[in-house]
């Protein structure tokens, strides 16, 4: 039979070690932001990548139809838009410290989430349409001189690439998005809202 | 290093065991406990310039801290107290030693408690003065008094009650 004593000398012999410190501490909560930075970065960089290799094609190969050239134009121009509005969302995140303003920072995050929705529900389509536009173009002259087979593989292909990625890719992509976002946001009130209660 | 880094350096290194302590009284698990932790301090950290000094900044953090640990599961709608104990006891069986069960049991009875009641008593645990402990979860010093005979008592006996088992 223990008495109250007893289970509090208990509670005090049993000592914790926090392994973490202050530094460490400020560092992890800015992980979770910064891998969403990273992602966003690396986003941009697949666009940037795809800009320049697709640019490249007008650069190094002689194309005899206008219709493949405009076709390029077209997909390279639309890759450049979408990579300039993908790079605003970024700045919404990347400007602020969540530990050093977070009221400014949550503000941002909000920014982000609607415009990142805007992104990829209604823009999405502005951004499909010429890219697919300008493969229809880019396609005459390519595939001209292939057998019947082969290009309709290849059509087949690319119209089931762009479905999957306009359809599944898009919503998963979304939804993960969205999820990790919330948290985030979640958690940033959360933390914040005490204070608030409190001003 | 700025003069907000030190003080906040200094303010982490005193305080944090303690609070860890707390939120690891009220989960029951070192990684929510980390999670809370992380929680207070970054609350601390951002509302530094705030703090008034009309309490002891030790006092502050607790309030902070019971707060957070107050709305933290029910946000996160964590798993059932008494599962995670359970979990926790499974998990460490390699661990096993008479004091370990002991201590392992002493948590699982705290986590029996009301959720104000375990932070209350993780305070008294920890030989907070009553004042302090009044003055962190908003009860009056004489109505806490009575509040604490009455969760040591509870606590007291779900001890013994695990023991016997």
């Amino acid at each position: 039979m223990q008495e109250f004593e007893d289970i509090q000398s208990l509670w005090q012999s049993h000592s914790v070690e926090v392994k973490i410190s202050s530094e460490e501490m400020l560092e992890q909560a800015k992980k979770e932001v910064n891998g969403m930075r990273t992602k966003s970065l690396f986003n941009i960089g697949g666009m940037v990548i795809s800009f320049i290799a697709i640019s490249s094609l007008l650069l190094f190969f002689n194309f005899n139809s206008w219709t493949t050239s405009l076709g390029i134009v077209i997909i390279v121009l639309t890759v450049a838009v979408y990579t300039i509005l993908l790079y605003r969302e970024h700045r919404l995140i990347s400007r602020n410290d969540f530990t050093e303003h977070p009221g400014a920072f949550l503000t941002k995050l909000h920014e982000y989430q609607l415009s990142r929705y805007n992104l990829y529900h209604k823009l999405y389509w502005f951004y499909a349409a010429p890219i697919s536009f300008g493969f229809i173009l880019f396609f005459f002259e390519t595939l001209h001189n292939l057998s019947l087979i082969v290009q309709t593989a290849i059509v087949l292909f690319t119209i089931l690439w762009m479905a999957f990625c306009a359809t599944i890719l898009r919503r998963s992509f979304m939804k993960r998005e969205k999820e990790r976002v919330d948290l985030l946001i979640e958690k940033f009130e959360r933390i914040s809202a005490q204070f608030k209660e409190q001003e | 290093m700025d003069q907000k880094d030190i003080l906040f350096k200094q303010i982490f290194d005193s305080n944090s065991k303690k609070i860890f302590h707390l939120c690891y009284g009220y989960t029951g698990d070192a990684d929510s406990a980390n999670d809370l932790l992380q929680e207070t301090f970054l609350k601390v950290w951002q509302n530094l310039d705030k703090f008034r000094q009309k309490s002891q900044i030790s006092t502050w953090i607790y309030r902070i801290a019971v707060n957070t640990c107050l709305t933290y599961l029910r946000t996160e709608k964590r798993q059932a107290k008494d599962e995670l104990t359970d979990k926790i006891i499974e998990n460490k069986v390699e661990e096993y030693s008479e004091k370990n069960e002991q201590v392992a049991l002493l948590y699982q009875s705290i986590a029996k408690l009301e959720e104000n009641d375990r932070l209350i008593i993780t305070m008294v645990l920890d030989e907070l003065p009553y004042n302090e402990i009044a003055d962190i979860s908003g009860i009056s010093e004489g109505n806490l008094r009575v509040k604490i005979h009455r969760i040591k008592q509870k606590l007291t006996e779900l001890y013994n009650h695990h023991a016997r088992i």
